[in-house]
């Protein structure tokens, strides 16, 4: 049931009107805050989600998924039963298998495997749920990504966080409920879309805070103007509108002249909360942060700052994961080390940090990409070249999630000998998606919202997906 | 009649239940039992077999019955033993399984309605429309044309009265953004406010209607349903040359191209005889699907997701039914099979394009090329099969071309192709083209359609508020043979459109929604609208119309897409201050204050945009510098206008912004706003100098001066070296004397590409020098503009100023800052560049540089006098975000 539904159901029942019709739009509009917190329509583990994502796909066998079998076969040729029927984006002809090239080591109570590209996130392995049977059907970035995000691989869906926002509000109404913070100066192949509110009212569309310039478009006064100036223009504003209503009587005039004022709140408390140089030192270094610079590590601790201020929904982007191996910045021994080590502590201080504050029964943590990586070396165009590579995979790829309900300190799912399908307690990204859902107290296959002759739903028109239960607490 | 009444707040339904439970109601299908079926049981026992249970289907009399083989869930006339009835009010596990029961007065519904004989109809939108007789209406002297007929009657019925007219100023100015999109002409209000009458409003609709402007406000609500964009779409999102379909919509809707003809160009102007260019150019309209060129996508699944793409928004724009639905399964809820999705698809599955990164088929025009719709030849034509589950990787049998059986057939002689199913959509049988249209056209009028539900007048849409007025207008649609200005003259002479949107809480609160039609319409304007309104008024918009899409000002750091770094720099002269139309659409980077106001970024097919009411419109609207520019530009015309005293001139800004005249206290209020503001001005709050002088401010680019060019006359020639020069070439002082000379790009190419180098480098490395002199002191903005496939670093003077080992496929701005910044200096300096390819050596390599930098900007001290003028643009920038001059009321 579509919270909107729910008070329009009461209220139809109240004052005997009619069958009920969808006026889902005309309540969005004329609520004027449709951003306050709602109650979750069951009991709420997670309050507050924090998404790092890892666009380009970051390869599951190089960093989690530990197959000594597929180092066995390192060099030979693919058999062909893994080649046939299948579609691969670059791979062609007969590619040779690849084992991982890092040396991998267990850790912590539950003996989490990982790699040596990860050495700090290892420390906290024992409050990571790790998920090694990940799987989806998309195996092109675009398509997948928005898969993941909104529940439909091409464009037009709601992301993950509008739904969130759209089902609970948020806690804060000076911040927007939804944030997106992406690192490294470019946007994920999916685009805005991965954070767009689709059908639904775009107010619940997520608020991408910027590294350069304003951290929220036109936020800051434009040139010439001052606070004191924009005071005196909002009060004749707020009265000259006050006129026009009293004559008009016209609600909406309410409504906006209160986002006014919520915008000028915002002037003031967007800035201040971006500010994670008002964190002590010691945090900074914890997370390895540098006030002024475009990181991940800056962007971690802005996610924990965000969710302790009440904001529902933090997304992270992480571009560059793409390991095609067809130039240097892709190869799987000269690149990916590097990209570990820019989100390897950052992650770590994340988790500590927030359940040093207590934050982590109640904020859940998800990491992953939109695909895998192939068991075999990619081959681009039949033939290898000078860097090392693998190609997009969707049997199989590996997630953690963190806090917010889950079961800690646990591994859930296996892949195969060679990490080609996921071969006990398989979780497809519908699944992770009912499982979020779930966290945050929201029925997933109830939440939905009417638009082109659908009951539209994050986890798609089937019941296909499942709450994976065990891997909540 | 009674008809829908949601979202009313009126005692009639109360009525019908008290008849209910007297057991004398009569029950109609269409209005009691279908909303109530639909919703709740078809989506398990309805049309799509393979999610029917307990082999039950509820929505044929036939089936229902069991006289069709399935279980028999009603039995007419006998309430008591219908099962349909024994499930609903179970007290154990009641139907339906989820969501609450049926509530007691939807059940006591269904089985009066089966004691009646379970009477069935066709879904109402399946039936051609009916021109009614005009109903009878006591305030006869109230009606201006049959509109207001059909508006009065119900409101008589209700017990509600019409409210009075709009005054002159406020219906110039409905009236004229509704038509053309833009505040009316000052000149035209005078003349209609002084005289007032029928004709003096007539004229003024037939000049509106008359005016280029008009093509161009409706060419973006078509241009909405069309998924128009400038861009591919997709993970790269290249350029897409599509603009002429826009400006053909803009040229066809001004002539008033009738809209069957409108369509069939659209759909198949290739597959006409003797098709002109124009024709050929009107078939982009689904050319403008996505196209994915993300290397290893499988082309043959993205031109299938474009042929699914044109059936859904075929049957989305002509006639308002969701067949995208049907694409995995038959439609739960709408007589359209699985089978007939796939013989729809089957009409667009002949067209050559499949998804190629040079989108062909093109057509040529100078010097770029266009895509557009083209038909395989005979021998070529594809295979339609169903696809099982909606996979193309999973085909069944093959199907024809062919229309859903619901409705009716091909016309005579029309072909089994895209031209025959064009004709069909136009044919006066087909039920739902006209009533669609009317319904859109009324929508943009009135805030919403008679129908709501725009994109659906299938059995889960919302039925007509006024179902008799909604078939006169088609029926007037066809009458008219497709004229759209007579259809929208007919609507906007109406009483209904002309009543004041003045409203009481009383009314309010009795009819939030103005289902009803007792008072004019108010609503927020469109995006493309707030932004023009503040051009035009502010006297910077440019009446040019049509050509390539034009960049006007928008925050830095919006287009960082991957792979596609294009620059955006606003554009020269007047193109910074174009319609909105002609904004330049990148779907996955939109403009940002268009899309804070809801505008689509054409992705998909969009009936109708949702209003919302944010606060990032509120921030948009305070400190976007576009409307600040307004501001400033209206606040100096006012200032040249002959005005005796300050209340006159804040009088006259208030008409320019709004058309109305201000009341006293409204006066008053903007007089002591601007006082107070020239106070705080003086006293070193805001910089008058830069509120007067802001486009100046803004315009960063055109004090931008090359201090390194790469193109033009000033193109550098750059010292090159292809293997290493020896420590030090970072270095001012390097003798570079010995090196190659050669002017930018640099590079090779196998492929074709968008830039051809100018000089050749084939290896993997480059070093180039340049030195260059200062003549002007305190240059700002500093930065590299530097298009290269792979790694670079760059240095000035010896200091590091940018580098990267991304490659960026275009160009992409570094700013210099830091040490670099600091070691520019008045006389000599030098940029040193090292260019690495990271690729390897397959498609090419490509390498391209400029310095650019900004003059300062030197504002003159305030005088005296500025302080005054300063507080008229504050003044302005007010008007302009009053919430009136956001609301069409």
């Amino acid at each position: 049931m579509s919270p909107w539904a729910q008070t329009r159901r009461s209220l139809l029942r109240n004052s005997g009107l009619a069958l009920g019709g969808m006026y889902l739009s005309e309540q969005a509009t004329a609520q004027p805050r449709p951003l306050l917190p709602k109650q979750p329509s069951r009991e709420a583990k997670a309050k507050a989600v924090i998404y790092l994502h890892m666009a380009g796909a970051p390869s599951q066998l190089d960093l989690f998924d530990w197959k000594p079998e597929l180092v066995k076969y390192d060099g030979q040729d693919c058999p062909q039963h893994l080649l046939t029927g299948k579609r691969f984006a670059f791979i062609k002809g007969v590619p040779k298998m690849m084992g991982s090239p890092y040396r991998f080591a267990q850790h912590g109570q539950a003996g989490t495997w990982m790699s040596e590209l990860l050495p700090e996130l290892a420390t906290v392995a024992d409050d990571l749920t790790v998920i090694r049977s990940m799987n989806t059907d998309q195996f092109n970035h675009a398509p997948a990504q928005l898969l993941l995000h909104t529940g439909s691989p091409r464009f037009g869906g709601a992301s993950m966080g509008a739904w969130a926002t759209y089902g609970l509000g948020s806690e804060n109404q000076d911040l927007p409920g939804f944030v997106v913070l992406v690192g490294g100066g470019n946007n994920p192949d999916g685009g805005k879309s991965l954070w767009g509110s689709g059908f639904l009212p775009s107010v619940y569309q997520g608020v991408q805070c910027r590294t350069e310039g304003d951290p929220v478009l036109f936020l800051s006064d434009p040139a010439g103007m001052d606070r004191a100036l924009r005071r005196r223009s909002l009060d004749a504003l707020r009265d000259l509108n006050a006129l026009q209503q009293a004559s008009a009587g016209d609600l909406e005039t309410e409504a906006r002249m209160s986002q006014y004022e919520l915008a000028y709140r915002m002037q003031i408390s967007v800035p201040g909360a971006m500010d994670i140089s008002q964190e002590p030192p010691a945090v900074q270094r914890m997370y390895g942060a540098e006030p002024g610079q475009v990181s991940f590590a800056n962007n971690c601790l802005l996610a924990r700052r965000l969710v302790e201020k009440g904001v529902r929904f933090v997304q992270l982007y992480q571009w560059g994961w793409d390991h095609h191996g067809s130039n240097r910045r892709e190869d799987i021994r000269l690149d990916l080390p590097e990209k570990a080590r820019s989100i390897d502590r950052p992650m770590a201080a994340l988790i500590q940090d927030l359940k040093q504050r207590g934050m982590l029964d109640s904020t859940l943590v998800v990491w992953g990409g939109e695909f895998g990586r192939t068991p075999m070396r990619e081959n681009r165009g039949g033939n290898y070249g000078a860097f090392v590579g693998r190609d997009h995979h969707p049997h199989a790829f590996t997630m953690w999630v963190a806090g917010g309900g889950m079961k800690a300190g646990i591994n859930y799912g296996l892949t195969d000998d060679i990490g080609y399908y996921a071969a006990k307690d398989p979780v497809s990204v519908r699944d992770l998606q009912a499982t979020v859902l779930h966290c945050l107290g929201l029925d997933p296959f109830q939440l939905s919202y009417p638009s082109l002759g659908l009951n539209q739903r994050l986890i798609g028109p089937t019941d296909e997906a499942k709450v994976v239960r065990g891997l909540l607490s | 009649m009674i008809y829908d009444a949601r979202g009313l707040k009126s005692g009639f339904i109360l009525v019908l239940y008290s008849w209910v439970a007297f057991g004398a109601p009569p029950v109609d299908y269409q209005r009691d039992i279908q909303p109530i079926l639909a919703k709740r049981c078809f989506a398990c026992h309805g049309p799509d077999e393979h999610a029917r249970q307990a082999n039950l289907r509820l929505d044929s009399r036939e089936d229902a019955t069991g006289k069709t083989g399935g279980l028999a869930g009603i039995i007419p006339g006998n309430s008591a033993e219908s099962r349909v009835v024994a499930r609903i009010t179970a007290a154990k596990r009641p139907m339906p399984p989820t969501g609450e029961p049926l509530s007691s007065r939807e059940a006591a519904l269904v089985r009066a309605w089966i004691e009646q004989g379970a009477v069935y109809q066709k879904h109402w939108s399946l039936e051609a429309p009916v021109r009614s007789e005009l109903p009878a209406v006591r305030q006869g002297t109230w009606p201006r044309n049959e509109i207001d007929r059909f508006v009065l009657a119900r409101l008589e019925q209700e017990g509600r009265q019409p409210s009075g007219a709009a005054s002159a100023y406020v219906l110039a100015r409905r009236v004229a953004m509704d038509l053309t999109g833009l505040p009316p002409e000052p000149a035209a209000v005078a003349a209609f406010a002084r005289e007032g009458s029928e004709k003096a409003y007539e004229r003024l609709v037939d000049s509106l209607l008359a005016s280029p402007h008009y093509g161009e406000r409706w060419a973006r609500v078509w241009l909405d349903l069309a998924r128009y964009a400038d861009s591919q779409g997709y993970e790269k999102d290249r350029v897409r040359h599509i603009w002429p379909y826009r400006d053909w919509v803009v040229r066809a809707l001004n002539e008033n191209m009738p809209f069957d003809r409108f369509t069939v160009r659209q759909l198949a102007g290739d597959l006409l005889p003797n098709a002109t260019q124009s024709d050929l150019i009107a078939t982009a309209f689904h050319r403008n699907t996505m196209t994915n060129t993300e290397g290893g996508s499988d082309d043959e699944e993205f031109r299938d997701a474009a042929i699914k793409d044109r059936v859904a928004t075929t049957g989305q724009v002509w006639m308002g039914m969701t067949w995208g639905c049907a694409q995995c399964h038959t439609h739960k809820y709408d007589p359209l099979s699985h089978r007939e999705f796939f013989q729809l698809y089957a009409f667009f599955n002949q067209t050559e394009d499949s998804d190629k990164e040079d989108e062909r088929p093109v057509l040529p025009l100078g010097n770029f090329s266009m895509p557009i719709m083209r038909e395989l030849p005979l021998d070529k034509q594809r295979r339609t099969r169903r696809q099982v589950r909606g996979s193309f990787l999973n085909p069944g049998e093959d199907v024809q071309p062919g229309v859903p059986a619901a409705f009716p057939p091909l016309p005579a002689g029309a072909p089994a192709n895209r031209l025959g199913l064009a004709q069909w959509l136009v044919d006066s049988r087909n039920p739902l083209t006209a009533r669609v249209l009317a319904n859109r056209l009324w929508a943009r009028l009135f805030g919403r359609g008679l129908v709501d539900t725009e994109e659906d007048f299938g059995s889960q849409g919302n039925r007509p508020s006024h179902p008799e007025l909604l078939d006169w207008l088609a029926t007037e649609v066809h009458r008219t043979k497709w004229d759209l200005k007579a259809v929208l003259k007919t609507m906007v002479m109406s009483a209904t459109y002309r009543q004041s949107s003045d409203v009481t809480p009383a009314d309010r609160e009795r009819d939030p929604g103005n289902v009803l039609l007792a008072r004019g319409p108010r609503f927020r304007l469109e995006a493309e609208m707030v932004r023009d309104q503040a051009l035009a008024v502010s006297g910077l918009l440019s009446q040019k119309m049509g050509g390539p899409p034009v960049m006007p000002w928008q925050p830095e750091g919006i287009w960082n897409v991957v792979y596609n770094t294009e620059r955006w720099l606003p554009s020269p002269g007047e193109d910074r201050y174009r319609r909105s139309l002609y904004t330049f659409l990148r779907r996955s980077s939109p403009y940002p204050m268009l899309t804070t106001y809801d505008a689509p970024a054409g992705l998909t097919c969009t009936l109708r945009r949702i209003r919302t009411n944010t606060p990032l419109q509120a921030l948009a609207a305070m400190n976007d510098p576009v409307l600040m520019e307004a501001a400033q530009h209206l606040a100096l015309r006012a200032m040249a206008e002959p005005s005796e005293t300050e209340s006159a001139r804040a009088a006259w800004l208030f008409r320019r912004v709004l058309v109305r005249p201000p009341s006293e206290a409204e006066t008053r209020r903007i007089v002591e706003l601007r006082r107070q503001a020239e106070k705080e001005l003086r006293q070193g709050r805001g910089s008058a100098p830069e509120l007067l002088n802001y486009s100046e401010v803004l315009y960063a680019v055109d004090r931008t001066i090359a201090l390194v060019a790469n193109e033009g006359a000033e193109r550098a020639q750059w010292r090159y070296a292809l293997q290493s020069p020896g420590d030090g070439w970072k270095k001012q002082d390097f003798p570079d004397a010995g090196w190659l000379e050669g002017a930018g790009p640099f590079g090779y190419f196998e492929r074709e590409s968008d830039l051809q180098p100018e000089t050749k480098w084939d290896v993997e490395q480059l070093w180039l020098r340049r030195s260059f002199t200062v003549k002007q002191g305190a240059l700002t903005d500093l930065r590299l503009v530097v298009r290269s496939l792979g790694a670079f670093e760059a240095y000035l003077n010896g200091e590091l100023a940018a580098s990267t080992n991304l490659d960026r496929n275009g160009y992409y701005e570094y700013k210099v800052q830091g040490a670099a910044a600091k070691a520019l200096k008045p006389g000599t300096n030098t940029l040193a560049i090292r260019a690495l390819r990271i690729r390897e050596k397959k498609e090419g390599q490509i390498f391209d540089a400029s310095l650019l930098a900004s003059r300062p900007l030197r504002l003159p001290p305030a005088a005296s006098q500025d302080f005054a003028k300063a507080s008229w643009v504050v003044v302005a920038h007010t008007i302009l975000n009053l919430d009136e001059a956001f609301t069409r009321r």
